[in-house]
């Protein structure tokens, strides 16, 4: 052993990583609560996002961060359109269509991305993106602390939203008693709509710094979708608190897992552990 | 019906095309593989996304077993043993999620086990692609009639099997959970083993048909066994035919074997399009092909005549 500090290092990346997990698992939350759509496509959403981010960044040598400016609004309006024009409808046909037309969504992006980029790994790569900071006498990757940042503000942007905000309001309203919010005068339409929306923007966010802190591929998406869910799992739905401590414990088990198993096992082992939690309490560990 | 069976099975004696063998076998293999996920998602409500983990165990068991001495057809009916030994492991944890969490705790499956044979090696040998990426060894004996025989005893015995299951006490069940789930429960259906069984029955079958898949193809690797793909084109194939329909997996694979050769010269765009079509005839036409035939009352006679068969 090097020091007692060794482990110390995984512990506190995994708690940085933990921000992002939280950020990719906060559009998926969203979606699920006012729709009661576990949305398939939400991991391709988000890496449509690194995507845009990469396109503008190696096309016009715009700065990442500063390229949400653009890459918000767009997946903000593509999120209404993709809401109002193919889920909105599924819903009307069966239960298991939004799902399925989900799906459909998923491959359509995937496919997309493996035309324009063709399979190869891509990362956004900035002057800071590579830069580490001191703590202690620890290194650690300055892009993962600006991941747990950013999860940080979306989240407590969106809880401020969704508390003071009529659209906010609304929909919360529409996510606790869909029937009650009708009644009350709310376009429940109109509010999955920017339910979507605001779920894209939010993966937007997450898009760049997913970009910034790991590798990816058109393909990047599912194993993406299943740590949001496994976020979610294990916050149990519906708390954006509960959302950030699944974010923070499913990062420690990654990069601790790593740690001990090696690097190449740590998917492996997130994977079996969101089985492993659904086996054993799927209402998440916060749920009721 | 019995006739044109019959023709199919004397496919490889009379002398047709290669090719034609190659339509037939892949459309046997689909329509196996089709028909089960529509009796879990179309009469189970189970919308499994996890049919890859099956048929890619079923092949890695008949391939493994050809490295270690077991005959390659001893593999291929173990290799359906071990897909069901699977669903009964994996429907621990997914069996406690209902509808939309069961899709997606599905989902998960395949993409573990694909990462499980990229680091597990598990036979020593000759290496194909990253990871576990093995050929079939010793089947230079098999013929493609071998084959294509086997392929479609399981493609028909599929259809048969779905008709069977529809008209036992099981399909009775399925119906009734299908229409009011707690009813059912409580006029005595048993909701968790009669969902069990037909979790089990589409592991076996889906598993034999991968089995036979990866015997035709001659190797296995991982990236592309536990594919998203595979699940793709299983729903495509059910969706466009008509979920929740008898006749219509048939109807949907012909199509998507039609679209597989027709699409294969746009190797990059054919996910894309195919993509497209699923979500485009889930929305216009969600009974699909079967869902338009059935307003028209020639079909409707038709189809009481094979039927009465």
């Amino acid at each position: 052993m090097i020091g007692s500090g060794d482990i110390l290092t995984p512990i506190v990346m995994g708690f940085l990583l933990g921000g992002l997990y939280a950020l990719i698992a906060l559009g998926l939350s969203m979606v699920f609560g006012v729709m009661r759509l576990i949305n398939l496509a939400h991991g391709d959403f988000v890496i449509l996002g690194s995507y845009g981010a990469y396109a503008l960044m190696s096309f016009l040598g715009m700065d990442p961060i500063l390229s949400l400016v653009i890459c918000i609004p767009v997946m903000f309006a593509l999120g209404f359109g993709v809401q109002k024009y193919l889920m909105g409808r599924a819903f009307g046909i069966s239960m298991e269509a939004p799902l399925i037309i989900a799906f459909g969504i998923a491959l359509i992006i995937q496919n997309t991305n493996q035309i324009f980029w063709t399979p190869l790994s891509r990362g956004i790569t900035t002057s800071y993106s590579l830069k580490s900071f001191q703590m202690g006498h620890l290194q650690f990757p300055l892009a993962y602390l600006l991941d747990f940042l950013a999860g940080v503000i979306v989240m407590i942007a969106l809880r401020e939203f969704l508390a003071r905000t009529y659209l906010g309001r609304a929909i919360t309203a529409a996510s606790q008693d869909k029937r009650a919010a009708q009644l009350m005068g709310v376009n429940t339409n109109r509010i999955h709509g920017y339910a979507f929306a605001i779920a894209m923007a939010s993966a937007a966010v997450a898009g760049v710094f997913l970009g910034m802190t790991f590798p990816f591929t058109p393909t990047s998406g599912i194993s993406f979708l299943a740590i949001a869910f496994g976020t979610v799992i294990i916050g149990g739905l519906g708390s954006m608190l509960g959302t950030f401590i699944g974010g923070i414990i499913l990062g420690m088990v990654q990069t601790v897992g790593g740690y001990f198993f090696g690097p190449a096992t740590q998917m492996l082992i997130l994977y079996l552990i969101v089985l492993v939690i659904l086996t054993i309490r799927p209402q998440g560990l916060f749920g009721r | 019906m019995i006739a044109s069976i019959v023709l199919l099975a004397l496919f490889p004696f009379i002398g047709v095309p290669r090719s034609w063998l190659l339509y037939v076998f892949l459309f046997s293999i689909y329509l196996a593989m089709a028909n089960m996920w529509n009796l879990l998602a179309g009469y189970s409500g189970l919308t499994s996304l996890c049919q890859p983990a099956f048929l890619g165990l079923a092949g890695y068991t008949m391939t493994m077993g050809t490295w270690v001495g077991v005959p390659w057809w001893v593999g291929l009916i173990g290799g359906g043993v071990v897909a069901a030994l699977f669903a009964i492991l994996i429907s621990l944890p997914v069996f406690r999620l209902s509808g939309i969490y069961f899709a997606i705790g599905t989902l998960v499956v395949p993409e573990a086990l694909r990462l499980v044979f990229y680091l597990w090696k598990p036979v020593g040998g000759a290496l194909h692609g990253a990871g576990a990426g093995y050929m079939v060894k010793g089947i230079a004996d098999v013929s493609m009639d071998q084959i294509y025989l086997i392929a479609l005893l399981i493609g028909i015995g599929s259809i048969f099997l779905m008709r069977f299951i529809l008209r036992s006490n099981l399909g009775l069940g399925l119906a009734a959970i299908r229409d009011n789930e707690r009813a059912a429960a409580s006029s005595g259906v048993n909701v968790f083993r009669l969902k069990l069984y037909t979790f089990i029955i589409s592991a076996v079958i889906t598993g034999w048909a991968g089995a036979v898949f990866y015997l035709y193809q001659g190797y296995i690797e991982p990236s592309a066994t536990f594919n998203v793909k595979w699940t793709m084109t299983l729903l495509l194939a059910t969706v466009i035919g008509g979920m929740r329909t008898e006749e219509g997996p048939v109807f949907g694979t012909m199509v998507v074997v039609f679209l597989y050769f027709l699409l294969a010269r746009y190797a990059g765009y054919s996910f894309l399009i195919q993509g497209i079509i699923l979500v485009g005839i889930m929305l216009l036409s969600p009974q699909g092909i079967v869902g338009v035939l059935r307003s028209n009352r020639l079909y409707r006679a038709l189809a009481q005549l094979i039927s009465a068969r």
